[in-house]
């Protein structure tokens, strides 16, 4: 077991890599240092001002001479002394460097942000998580009826609205008709948070509970054909008890799999709805640092990103072999 | 684990947060709760709720650039001279931290000096930064070191090369400290002469007549060096540029990042206060009574950090905006189909205004393009074919002012009478222009095919995809070809800096101080990139010596009749096509009593005239918030039956 | 490119695409699948309306005249006006000043007097294109890629799962931003950008299925028979993962129409002019926020992209169940 994870651990290194070179030739090649110079101080700066911008942001050198992306070819120079090694050093450490539009710590705001996403995205996914097994449940209780037939029918059709559509129009409509909700703005106001983070909660459940309930109705179905459910059935267990006792544990396993590998996104969460709501998460961060191209932050980003994609990926393989004692780690 | 058991405990739980929620808020208000309810003296305490489109980048005034900085840096920061909030055409200064207006010494060698008084007694801010917390008070020699800071190549001011043009010892000041790495706050760089504690000279190396809109700006406002050392983000502390101080009518009581700013009155502040004249006639009986009355009149600012137009919409009808419509670009389309507001919004007593913008936006030609940098017939043909009109129709509202000259209203040299002979629409007349440009009906004749010309654009957002493709429309009406080239606002900028475009739209130009020197120099030949913001690389002997003459001189009738010149010269050698003067669109809610039109304070400088009605703001908000509870039940309701439908029928058969 | 020629090679294309998928529903399995498919009365009403969007995006792109299309051409009588209408009125959306029209429209005009009706036809070009560019990019390299790595296993396989590794590790809406930064604006380059994040999950799922293939004992049959790999991997590897392709195309293919809106709305959409549902909903944002609202645009437009999402899901789901109905 160590050993596996030794080797998962390591081999996150190569990819962590390659990830953080694929951003720096985007970003580098779209906005040079100079054009987000430009952008961060406005279209009106002298030739002095970004020169001075680009001396403070480590982007020359001592000699002033502007440094390169990724190897630096230039005679009599370490050939790592580039941007791309240097940001690497530095995450190496976890530091997440500064923001270049506010030269703020990219950590101070990811802390900031942690809490508010988090604040949407769990209550929205434990919630939703009891919901839509309640529903798929319901659903292969009753399969092959109308309401099965009609109620696949409506989970597809609720995946197949994007989701700005469901933020701008439930933002409105819940305005109007659920006036008792602020429809914008975040204030941490120990219980009364709920009132703010109310309609988003709604929002993100509405718009994800389709997939979730195809999903595991899937999962459920698989079960339902297996044969100790019959034998449960002959030996006179009640149709909840089948239900509840036996076929949820088993469909368990499918579900925790995907139920963990979705956690560490939570951090991460939702553009669109926090965009429209006002709530000051991390998703907020992301679209306010492509918009500004803000490359401080988007680094940090992509590189949190990836780590939590990297370790939900290993916490899903560790929970399957856990779950399921057949499974052996290799 | 039993199911059963399982689930039961769930469904509490389930229901226990509904009630909660259901506890926690059946209220929709999104502000938090104002600092205090009354004042010291007794009086309620008045909040006033605002909105911000984005974050501030940086609150340091020797910084920031940006629109949503200046807002919230106009109320924390005050400098020498402010403009007077009731004179908009022209537009004029008067003293604000200064006790007159300054004094101008010509000095015999060419250079030239103005003395400066203080008003006395003006303190900072209280602050943690100060010995006991408690502001102290303000002194030329803060001014000093506000001018050292300009210079200073760690704080990065973006005026500086603008400014060390005219002002003594900045230029070699800035390099000095480049060289050494580090600025000497020690040594005095010549700029200002401290005469007293309240007496100050500032250092002019040739006549500027101009300088004193510079002292209007945030870019010379004192800063205590106590709030710089301080708060230098170490030990927890926050950046300066996060934390001002300053000694304006209101300071920063809180900042949560993307989300609020809460601004409070300063209490100790005594630099202006509410004029005693000057308002126009039908305003008397409102201003009359709080003539002279000190200020600000609303205790709290909160600044909510809005980025969507739709949510911000909503609250406003809800009533939890006291105005809508701060930034110039994006509330152009929250707005009324017409001109006037519509039935619902004026039944509510809501009130909208529209200032114009000492702003003027034009369509850009390269000068140095051999297609249209040489043909001066084409440029004045597509300037002929280009409905205005239209567009202010589909993007204004109707209620932009069409730009007949480079000049905006409200700047000196300003002809309201004037009449641009190639901005009406008169597609015959462009035609002809076009056939005597060498291209009858619009075919090159050494390809046979229609001229393709390529218009450069940003288009991001809806409105601006929507806007280029009515560009697109105005030039293939002449039978030409339009091709666009989408940008980011990078490559945008980049191009149009490195002169590698034919045409380009969504430019123009932002006075950063009413005069005409500002406008016409982006023209002046020695601003063509980078040096400058010359843009279209456009290049006149004759214009270059007017401009050089009328530049620098006092405003007499001399200087409007070279601003004459220089204007006609402009308008036949159509370098651009003009469009229009933006217009600021702002809805008030009826409990705010709006005192300035003026454009050039309407961002931030005006806001501590501004007074309300919180009594009126209550009511109307109970009023258009009320709750129905129906649809909910409805939704509940059928979720039962459904479920309840399904169980019955299901309970015969087997799973 | 002279008209006659354009619209020859597009029928041509489309016959092509007609011959080859016919050649590919040539086994056993897909022929059984098929008649399973005609009995299931949601999955052929699905299927006769994405074809009927398939006509409408194949009407506007035959050309009659330089510019226009076959459906420009049926929209001939309907003009175009000075600015917004609502659905069926008479005079321009304008309080102030309305103007009468010069023609009914069934779904209103937009802001530059288009009609809306044929905006949001013509957008279902956009979104073939758009969907159809893409998934011709993404589904031979998914699908190669998968094979490949499932079949060969060892270094090849680590390469595969490197790649994609890497690449699903950058949040999606990043990298689909940054490669339209790099690139530029245009309908292909969208269609570039939208298959580097669409190949990864249509490369798992084939690796999985084709690991679980190259284990059964007919693959190691062909193998003592002296068949080179070539040979097992077209012949008998390919057609047996075939199905799963063709179900990941039709819902990864909803996937790409809905990712065009999200792109529109970070500003990274369809380039200026080209009638697209993901701008025309993404314009809403301020269109809603009028006093008085305009609806109908974002209505239309997202009508328009429910209906075929829904179809195409839809029918991924019936073509599932027909090729294995079991999983009902």
């Amino acid at each position: 077991m160590l050993n596996y994870l030794i080797r998962r651990l390591l081999y996150m290194v190569p990819i962590l890599l390659g990830v953080m070179f694929i951003t720096f030739a985007l970003f580098n090649v779209v906005n040079t240092p100079r054009q987000m110079a430009y952008r961060i101080l406005g279209p009106k700066a002298s030739v002095q001002a970004i020169d001075n911008w680009l001396n403070n942001h480590g982007y020359v050198d001592k000699e002033g001479k502007e440094l390169p992306t990724f190897f630096n070819t230039a005679p009599g120079k370490n050939p790592f002394d580039s941007l791309y090694f240097r940001s690497m050093k530095r995450f190496a450490t976890f530091d997440m460097g500064r923001s270049f539009a506010t030269d703020e710590p990219v950590m101070t705001m990811i802390r900031r942000g942690a809490l508010p996403s988090l604040c949407i995205t769990l209550p929205a996914f434990v919630v939703g998580l009891f919901l839509a097994l309640s529903a798929s449940l319901l659903l292969v209780f009753v399969r092959d009826s109308l309401i099965d037939r009609w109620g696949t029918v409506l989970c597809v059709a609720s995946m197949s609205i994007p989701i700005t559509v469901y933020v701008i129009y439930g933002q409105l409509v819940a305005a109007k008709i659920f006036p008792w909700f602020p429809a914008f703005g975040f204030n941490l106001e120990g219980f009364s948070t709920v009132r703010f983070i109310a309609l988003p909660v709604v929002i993100m459940l509405i718009s994800g509970l389709g997939a979730d309930v195809r999903m595991y109705r899937a999962i459920f179905l698989e079960e339902v054909r297996a044969e100790y459910i019959r034998t449960a059935q002959a030996k006179g267990a009640s149709h909840a008890r089948v239900l509840l006792v036996h076929m949820l544990k088993n469909g368990m396993i499918s579900v925790i799999t995907l139920v963990v590998a979705a956690l560490p996104f939570l951090i991460m969460g939702t553009l669109v709805l926090e965009s429209f709501f006002g709530i000051p998460g991390l998703g907020n961060l992301m679209t306010n640092a492509i918009q500004t191209s803000d490359f401080g932050v988007i680094q940090a980003d992509v590189y949190l990103g990836s780590l939590l994609y990297l370790f939900g990926l290993l916490a899903t393989d560790i929970c399957y072999a856990a779950v399921d004692p057949r499974i052996r780690l290799q | 684990m039993n199911g059963k058991r399982t689930i039961l405990f769930l469904s509490r739980l389930l229901a226990g947060l509904a009630l909660l929620t259901a506890l926690g808020g059946c209220n929709n208000n999104p502000h938090p709760r104002p600092l205090h309810s009354k004042r010291v003296d007794g009086n309620p305490w008045v909040v006033s709720y605002l909105r911000l489109p984005d974050d501030p980048r940086s609150l340091d005034p020797q910084v920031s650039y940006d629109v949503f900085g200046n807002i919230v840096i106009t109320q924390i920061y005050e400098s020498l001279l402010q403009y007077s909030p009731f004179k908009t055409d022209p537009y004029e200064l008067e003293p604000c931290l200064a006790e007159e207006m300054p004094r101008r010494i010509k000095n015999p060698d060419g250079t030239e000096t103005y003395e400066i008084h203080l008003k006395r007694g003006l303190f900072f801010q209280d602050d943690p930064c100060f010995p006991g917390g408690r502001g102290r008070e303000m002194t030329a020699a803060d001014f000093v070191y506000t001018f050292q800071r300009i210079a200073d190549p760690a704080v990065e001011c973006p005026v500086l090369s603008n400014l060390q043009e005219f002002i003594a010892g900045l230029g070699p000041a800035y390099l000095e400290a480049r060289k050494a790495g580090k600025f000497d706050y020690a040594k005095p760089t010549g700029a200002l002469t401290v005469v007293d504690d309240h007496t100050f000279r500032l250092n002019l190396l040739k006549p500027y007549p101009q300088i004193q809109y510079w002292l209007a700006m945030p870019f010379t406002a004192p800063v205590p060096r106590e709030a710089v050392e301080y708060y230098n983000g170490k030990n927890g502390r926050d950046f300066f540029k996060f934390h001002p101080v300053g000694c304006g009518p209101y300071r920063v009581a809180e900042w949560s990042r993307s989300r609020l700013i809460r601004l409070v009155r300063h209490e100790r502040y005594t630099a202006t206060r509410f004029p005693t004249g000057g308002w126009p006639q039908t305003d008397e009986a409102r201003f009359r009574p709080i003539a002279g009355a000190a200020l600000p009149f609303v205790d709290e600012l909160q600044l909510a950090v809005i980025r969507e137009s739709i949510p911000a919409w909503l609250l406003f009808r809800q009533g939890y905006l006291d105005r809508s419509g701060i930034s110039k670009d994006v509330f152009n389309s929250v707005i009324t189909a017409g001109q006037t507001l519509s039935r619902d919004l004026s039944a509510r007593g809501v009130k909208l205004y529209s200032d114009v913008e000492p702003a003027t936006f034009y369509t850009q030609f390269n000068m140095e393009d051999h297609v249209v940098g040489k043909n001066i017939l084409l440029r004045q043909a597509l300037s002929t074919a280009y409905n205005e009109e239209q567009a202010n129709t589909l993007f204004g509202s109707g209620l932009w002012v069409k730009a007949e000259q480079l000049l905006p209203p409200g700047v000196i040299g300003h002809d309201p009478h004037f009449t641009n002979p190639y901005r009406t629409q008169n597609l015959a007349q462009a035609e002809a222009l076009l056939k005597q440009a060498g291209y009858p009906k619009a075919i090159a004749p050494k390809t046979s095919q229609p001229l393709t010309l390529t218009l450069e654009v940003i288009a991001n957002s809806a409105e601006e995809r929507q806007m280029a493709e009515f560009d697109q429309g105005q030039i293939q009406q002449l039978g030409l070809r339009c091709k666009i080239e989408e940008n980011t606002f990078a490559r945008f900028q980049d191009k149009q800096i490195t002169g590698h475009f034919q045409m380009n739209t969504g430019s123009g130009w932002n006075a950063d101080y009413p005069d005409p020197e500002n406008f016409f120099a982006l023209f002046y030949s020695k601003n063509i990139p980078p040096q400058g913001s010359n843009n279209t690389r456009f290049s006149n002997p004759e214009f270059d010596r007017l401009f050089e003459r009328m530049s620098t001189m006092d405003n007499s009738p001399e200087r409007l009749n070279i601003i004459r010149q220089l204007n006609a010269i402009l308008v036949e050698q159509c370098p651009v096509i003009l469009g229009f003067h933006r217009v600021v669109f702002t809805l008030y809610q009826p409990w705010v009593r709006r005192v300035s039109s003026n454009a050039m304070l309407l961002e931030g400088g005006g806001m501590k005239y501004v007074s309300l009605d919180a009594a009126l703001r209550a009511k109307k908000i109970r009023e258009w918030n009320r709750t129905s509870t129906w649809p909910l039940w409805t939704l509940a309701g059928v979720i039962a039956l459904v479920i309840g439908y399904a169980l019955a029928r299901a309970r015969k058969s087997n799973l | 490119m002279p008209i006659w020629l354009s619209n020859l090679l597009i029928l041509t294309g489309c016959a092509a695409f007609a011959a080859l998928l016919r050649a590919f529903l040539f086994t056993e399995r897909s022929r059984r699948a098929l008649n399973r498919l005609r009995r299931d009365r949601v999955g052929v009403v699905c299927a006769v309306l994405i074809a009927l969007f398939l006509l409408a995006g194949l009407a506007d792109c035959l050309q009659l005249h330089p510019r226009q299309s076959l459906l420009d051409y049926a929209f001939r009588n309907v003009p175009r006006e000075a600015g917004y209408s609502a659905p069926l009125a008479r005079v321009t959306f304008n309080e102030r000043d309305p103007k009468p029209l010069q023609g009914r429209h069934l779904f209103g005009t937009d802001l530059l007097g288009k009609d809306v009706l044929l905006q949001t036809l013509k957008g279902c070009k956009t979104a073939l294109i758009i969907g159809g560019l893409t998934s011709l990019i993404y589904i031979p390299v998914g699908a190669l890629l998968g094979i490949l790595g499932g079949y060969y296993r060892r270094w090849v396989d680590d390469i595969v799962q490197y790649l994609y590794s890497t690449l699903a590790s950058i949040p999606g809406i990043l990298l689909l931003v940054a490669v339209m930064m790099t690139l530029g604006k245009g309908l292909d380059r969208m269609a570039i950008a939208l298959s580097i994040t669409a190949w990864i999950g249509l490369c798992r799922l084939v690796r999985g299925e084709t690991f679980r293939q190259a284990a059964k004992p007919y693959v190691e049959a062909a193998r003592a028979l002296g068949q080179s790999h070539t040979r097992i991997l077209l012949f008998h590897i390919l057609p047996n993962v075939m199905h799963l392709v063709i179900i990941n195309a039709i819902l990864g293919f909803s996937g790409l129409v809905l990712a065009e809106t999200i792109l529109s709305y970070l500003g990274v959409g369809a380039p200026v002019g080209t009638p697209s549902w993901g701008i025309m909903i993404d314009s809403a944002r301020m269109e809603l926020s009028r006093e008085p609202a305009v609806w109908w645009p974002l209505s239309a437009a997202s009508g328009a992209l429910f209906v075929l999402v829904l179809s195409l899901n839809l029918l991924g789901d019936s073509l599932r169940r027909a090729f294995d109905p079991k999983a009902g």
